[in-house]
């Protein structure tokens, strides 16, 4: 090996350690805060589940799966999962039609469409909890502009938030008002991007604009839908703030959520052993079915 | 230069320099002058205090936080906080929260062995005092350095209050702070309106409910949210009927008595409640009555000092304040609560924190309290003009009839269990179920029972 090539190899090693470094130096921060906010708290729980404790009671011992096993064999929890799923189902559901015709709407330039597109997407900029006490004065049976107008229309009042089914019903409404914008925005940006030759052939064809809605324009959008399910999904699944401003679960169990349970389980009770068994069983869950969503829907795959 | 400045010298003209020293010796004089008046009004105060044999300064330098919630208590204290530090030279910071995010957060707080909040507000007492949260009292009621017997008179605080953080060996974790007792608030012009009596019996005030019920007003509102702390009004219900909450040990709020007791609850707002009475919390009972959008609420003494106080009720005029009515002939019993504040266990100026409660908790902090219409633990603020005039005369004499009839061993069996917010959140459950009218009282009352002794460890 000649000089040249020496210092060549020494420089280009010395280049390699110095990016190693350097890719340490920037990633440090985040390895830091994932560490602290997340790995740890998640280490810890998972740990805790194991165990049988509850705050006021220590110390805590040692429980094997014994709050697994007692968790499904309550009633409590597979009514909680039962709420939550359809819950979810029916918010995401209900957002993906309306976010998806809105944005189909919208995607023509004519008159007044941006100033719609605008509005449309307000909700998104308010913040969660504060829409959701505005919304817990707008329910308020007999001081709440529902039934004001409701009233106004010569239609009977509502217990928007006093019975099971009712109160399940006003939480998916609220969800849809403050995340339907969300599915908008990600499918006007898919629609934004699409090409736009298979709509003039498809046009030249003679196909009327329903059978472009559905054979062209749906099939193109999928990607861009199944994102948007995705993150609202795992999203509604987890929903705490409406809940809990709201409802707080009631009336008896009727909207006690997978995480209303764990919380009130982990910080109500502090029974902190089972609460984070619960806990622990929804992260599984989301885990698991986002899997087998990106496996099918092969979003993550890149194409050959 | 312009012709305005021409001819000014950037210099202090005599005069000027004379005023300007004038003006800012008076800025530098003036907080001293004017601690000195306060604090010559405080020493006057503090008289009342300076008298008991008290070593007060003992923890001069001293800073101590209290925390709580936003509640009467805190709002009639706070004022007077400046008076407990120029009479002990202990610096107190307050960290007062909304109810529910306060009790939330404070057992999370204290079992992460935080050495603050040093005094704290308190309901779950047995939660507390088993999870080593509290710091036992009793030593230091007998350090004479720190409390003076004769002069803190003990006797002065209401019975139910006094025996209220009276644990079962004896040891006292906690000061009373605030003696509620459950009283029956009536709309009297309504009741006029339609010939009916102030009930005295709960027939007679399911009956008034039912013919005050319109399409625009409730015969009755109270709290029925499923929530633990929304239980205090029905938990009245269910004693009055003979029904218990916990007995050796047990649940048992789905014994026949205490079932008749849901039962007769969950009628009247299911015939007679407004509509969404089911989500109902305290703040919305107690808005529809002050709104005359209910006519009978019945809840805690402290709704008193808000529904007669004309700025923020409409019905100040004719509410009227009652005793608890009887079931048959049962006694009337009232549910009660006294609020309490502990001392950090692991507090570093557990001295000091003492100090505070007992200022706080003393006569002379009672009776100053007590003219802001705060429900004291003390007698002699109760009998006091101040308290009368700010929470009304006939509230007063209703709440005291009830603290009388409230048996507080009957509350303290559950408040005092170490997992007492579950055992209250089954029973809210339950009864929100019975309101729903999706299962009988006496079913889901047998489901909550056992939910909860499932539940219990102990």
């Amino acid at each position: 090996m000649t000089m040249a090539t020496k210092a060549a190899a020494g420089s280009a090693a010395s280049w390699r350690r110095e990016r190693g470094y350097f890719i340490l130096m920037m990633l440090t921060p985040a390895i830091v805060l994932l560490t602290g906010l997340i790995l740890v708290p998640f280490v810890v729980g998972f740990g805790v589940s194991f165990t049988d404790y509850i705050l006021s009671l220590p110390p805590a011992q040692f429980a094997g799966f014994g709050n697994y096993l007692k968790l499904v064999s309550t009633p409590e929890f597979w009514d909680a999962l039962r709420v939550t799923l359809i819950f979810t189902v029916a918010s995401v559901a209900l957002q993906t039609v309306i976010g998806l015709g809105l944005a189909v709407l919208l995607h023509e330039e004519t008159r007044g469409v941006p100033v719609l597109r605008a509005i449309y997407l307000l909700p998104m900029a308010v913040t969660p909890i504060a829409a959701v006490f505005t919304f817990r004065m707008m329910f308020n049976p007999s001081l709440g502009v529902f039934n004001h107008l409701l009233v106004s229309m010569g239609l009977p009042p509502q217990d928007w938030l006093g019975t099971g089914n009712m109160a399940l019903f006003s939480l998916v409404l609220v969800d849809t008002w403050q995340h339907t914008p969300f599915i908008l925005l990600i499918i006007a940006g898919g629609l934004a991007s699409l090409p736009g030759e298979p709509f003039e052939a498809a046009k030249i064809d003679g196909a009327t604009p329903w059978q472009i809605f559905y054979m062209v324009t749906l099939p193109l959008l999928k990607p861009f839908l199944a994102i948007a399910l995705l993150f609202r999904s795992i999203d509604a699944f987890k929903t705490f703030d409406i809940i809990y401003v709201l409802t707080a679960g009631g009336p008896g169990t009727a909207t006690t959520t997978l995480n209303m349970y764990a919380y009130k389980q982990a910080i109500e009770f502090v029974s902190l052993g089972y609460g984070s068994s619960v806990a622990i069983v929804m992260l599984a869950i989301i885990t698991i079915v986002t899997q087998i969503f990106l496996r099918r829907s092969r979003l993550l795959t890149v194409a050959d | 230069m312009n012709d305005d400045t021409k001819g000014k010298s950037p210099y202090l003209s005599r005069r000027a320099f004379g005023r300007t020293a004038l003006l800012t010796g008076a800025a530098i004089a003036a907080p001293a002058i004017l601690g000195r008046a306060a604090f010559a009004q405080s020493a006057d105060a503090l008289k009342d205090y300076t008298s008991a044999n008290i070593d007060w300064k003992r923890e001069a330098g001293a800073e101590i936080m209290v925390g709580g919630a936003t509640h009467p208590w805190s709002n009639a204290v706070t004022p007077f906080i400046p008076q407990f530090t120029a009479l002990t030279g202990i610096k107190v910071t307050t960290d007062f929260r909304s109810e529910t995010e306060f009790l939330t957060a404070l057992p999370i707080k204290l079992a992460s062995g935080s050495t603050t909040p040093d005094v704290f507000m308190y309901l779950a007492y047995g939660q507390g005092i088993t999870a080593g949260w509290l710091e036992p009292l009793n030593a230091y009621y007998g350090n004479k350095d720190l409390v003076d017997l004769a002069w803190y008179d003990e006797q002065d605080v209401l019975k139910p209050a006094r025996e209220y953080p009276l644990w079962r060996d004896g040891e006292r974790y906690a000061f009373p702070i605030t003696a509620e007792a459950q009283t029956l608030y009536v709309n009297k012009a309504m009741l006029d309106q339609k010939g009916l009596a102030t009930p005295k019996t709960f027939d007679e005030m399911l009956k008034v409910a039912r013919a005050l019920k319109t399409s625009t007003t409730a015969g009755i509102a109270m709290r029925a949210k499923a929530a633990g702390n929304a239980t205090f009004p029905l938990t009245g219900f269910l004693y009055s009927y003979g029904g218990e909450l916990m007995k050796d040990g047990r649940v048992v709020y789905d014994s026949p008595e205490a079932v008749a007791g849901i039962e007769m609850f969950t009628t009247m707002l299911r015939e007679a409640g407004p509509i969404g009475v089911s989500n109902y919390d305290w703040y919305e009972a107690l808005g529809d009555f002050m709104q005359g959008a209910a006519a009978m609420t019945s809840d805690t003494s402290n709704f008193a000092t808000d529904i007669s106080n004309p700025t923020k009720s409409k019905v100040s005029a004719q509410a009227q304040f009652a005793g608890m009515p009887t079931a048959g002939d049962k006694p009337s019993r009232p549910n009660m609560s006294c609020w309490q504040a502990a001392v950090n266990a692991k507090s570093r100026n557990k001295n000091a924190a003492f100090l505070f409660m007992i200022w706080a908790t003393s006569k002379a902090t009672s009776l100053q309290t007590s003219a802001r219409g705060l429900a004291t633990t003390r007698a002699s603020a109760w009998e006091s003009d101040g308290f009368k005039k700010a929470f009304g005369p006939q509230a007063a004499e209703a709440a005291v009839l009830n603290l009388k009839n409230a048996d507080a061993d009957l509350a303290k069996r559950v408040r005092f269990h170490p997992q007492s917010p579950q055992i209250l959140n089954e029973l809210a459950v339950g009864v929100s179920l019975a309101l729903s009218g999706s299962e009988s009282a006496a079913s889901a009352m047998k489901k909550a029972a056992a939910k909860a002794n499932a539940a219990l460890r102990t």
